[in-house]
Parts: structure tokens; sequence; C-alpha cells
């Protein structure tokens, strides 16, 4: 009927559909790990139950392989959570840095979409409110729930099929993960002074990652480059 | 299929994950900050990306640093998906070649 509407070329499209569109290359990015981090779990004795239950209420990946590294039977709650709260603690700074693009938004919708506050829904997120100067919660919707829904499905099929996948980082799906950030930061790019933090923090983590143990390079490289943002910054 | 204790696990990982995810966004919702905070603020996001990643950098795996380099130069000049896809396949080749 409206097919021959020639205002039809110019509606925008919707924007779950835009969110989900943006999130693809990062949903590639979470099929291999998704299925490590599920094999890994079912090899600690978790079932393919309880494997999307862990990853279905966290939704943190970064956490998940340490908590599924340290899983023992019964686990240690205690260390496990603070490992956890350790490295999620980052998210403290994501969620701050999305006050701006939340703005005028209701709580009773804003606090349900931080569930979904991952690195990768944040930096679309990022980038979203950077182009248009606030979220739209229906993009943000299409992106972190296709990215949800990629992650807790694929984790549970690892812990049912890992077993007989043996490793497949050898296939070099794992370098998605620096090239999505990678690409990130380059679309932040603001000169070599404003990045100058960066690579104090790159080095910080580097160092961190060699000499110590666990997941110390995310909070020793945030705060080392922090830490030099704010001694460039003039006080006023 | 669920035992009790991993139950319980999963539930505090939960509390402290979603406590981090709306702590930082409740703070500062209703501030003004100083351009010194703002300054750092903007960094924050690199400052955090680059951390996340630091691991892959952190190889002495001359294939993995090759591919690494590969990806840096196409995140300079690509957009997301070719720049992931180039990423995959430089690295799953590397790997294999080297």
């Amino acid at each position: 009927m409206s097919s021959i509407d020639p205002t039809l070329d110019t509606i925008p499209p919707s924007p779950v559909l835009r969110g989900i569109k943006d999130a693809l290359p990062m949903m590639l990015g979470f099929v291999p790990f998704a299925f490590v981090l599920g094999a890994q779990a079912a090899q600690k004795g978790l079932s393919p139950v309880e494997v999307p239950m862990l990853t279905g209420f966290n939704f943190a990946g970064g956490s998940e392989f340490a908590a599924v590294a340290l899983w023992s039977s019964p686990p240690h709650l205690l260390l496990i959570v603070a490992v956890t709260l350790l490295i999620n603690s980052r998210h403290l700074l994501m969620g701050a840095a999305m006050v701006p693009f939340f703005k005028g938004q209701p709580l009773r919708k804003v606090l349900p979409a931080l569930f979904f506050l991952c690195d990768e829904v944040w930096a679309l997120a990022l980038a979203e409110g950077r182009r248009t100067g606030r979220v739209d919660l229906r993009y943000y919707a299409g992106a972190a729930g296709s990215l949800y829904l990629t992650w807790v499905s694929c984790t549970a099929i690892g812990a049912l099929i890992g077993p007989v996948l043996g490793d497949i980082t050898r296939f070099g799906f794992d370098m998605a993960f620096p090239a999505v950030f990678l690409v990130m930061l380059a679309g932040m790019w603001k000169g070599a002074r404003a990045a100058f933090p960066w690579l104090v923090a790159l080095i910080a983590a580097v160092l961190a990652c060699i000499f110590l143990p666990g997941a110390w390079y995310v909070p020793a490289g945030t705060l080392a480059g922090l830490l030099t943002a704010y001694l460039m910054a003039r006080p006023e | 299929m669920i035992h009790l204790s991993t139950f319980l696990t999963v539930l505090a990982m939960l509390a402290v994950t979603y406590a981090t995810r709306i702590g930082g966004y409740l703070f500062l919702r209703d501030r003004t900050i100083s351009p010194r905070l703002q300054a750092v603020m903007e960094t924050a996001p690199g400052c955090i990306l680059i951390s996340v990643i630091a691991p892959h950098f952190a190889t002495s795996n001359p294939a993995d640093l090759a591919a690494l380099a590969v990806t840096l130069l196409c995140a300079t000049r690509l957009s997301m998906l070719p720049t992931v896809i180039i990423a995959i396949v430089a690295a799953g080749l590397f790997r294999h070649l080297m």
C-alpha cells in the first residue's frame, strides 16, 4: 500500500534494529569466548543449568572467567565475590561516564538498563552518546539485549558441547576482543597529548600482567592512567 | 542440577556486580563536577579499555604480536566489522604459519 510512498526511504531505521546492527561485530567476538567459558565451567563441575545462571545473573565476562578459574566444590564464596568486585570495579567509572547521556530518563528505566552495562554495551552506548548527545534506551535495548542473549545462550551451549571442541583460540577468534576495543579507542582519539594517559595505563597494565597474579592489571592500568590525567589537567 | 552453594555464590556475584554498575551512576547523577575531575573522567574510558585488553599486549608470542600490529593499523583506518574480521584472520593465519 505505502510501498511506493517516496517518504519511506527517508524514515530512519528503528533504534532497536540499529542497536542490534551495531552490536553484531561484538556478538562475533562473544561466541568463541562464551564457548570457552562454558566448556571451562563444565570442566569445573558446573551443570549446563548452572552455567547460564552464572552468566545470566552477572553478564560480566572477565569476572566469570575468574570465578570459574577459582571454582571449587563447594566454591569459596568470599574469595570469588572479592575477585568479582575487583574486576568489575571499573563499572563504577563506566556508569559515571553514562550520566550525561541518560539525563532526563527516569530511574525506573535507567536502573534496569544499567544491569546490562558490560564493557561492550557500555562502549556502544558511549559511541552513540558521543554521536547524538544522548542514548536512546531503545537503541540501548537492541544492543544490550542481543549481546546478552548471545552471551548467555552460547555459554550454555559451551557447557554442553565444549568438552568436544578443544581449544578454539587457535583459529584466532580471541583477537576479535582487542580489535573491537582498539577501534573504539581510535574513535575517541583527540591527539597525542590527550592519549598520553592511555599510554601510561597500557604500560602499567602490561607490567601488572607480567608481575602480578590474577586481574590486578585492570585497576593498576586504569588508576595509573587516571592519575596521569589528573596531574596533566591544570587545577583551576 | 543446581547446588545451593553454587546458587548462593552466583547470587553474591550478582549483588556486587550490579552494585558496581549502578554505584557510579547514582553517585554522580545529581552532582556538578570540577573541570579537573571532568578531564579525568574523559580520559577514564580509554584507560579502562586499554587496561582490559592489556593481556594481549603482554605476550611474547611473535604471531600474536604481529596480529596485534595488523589489528592496530586497521583500527586507525577501518570501521568495526572489517577490522574484527581482518584481526581474526591475521591471528589465525600468523599462529598457523609462525
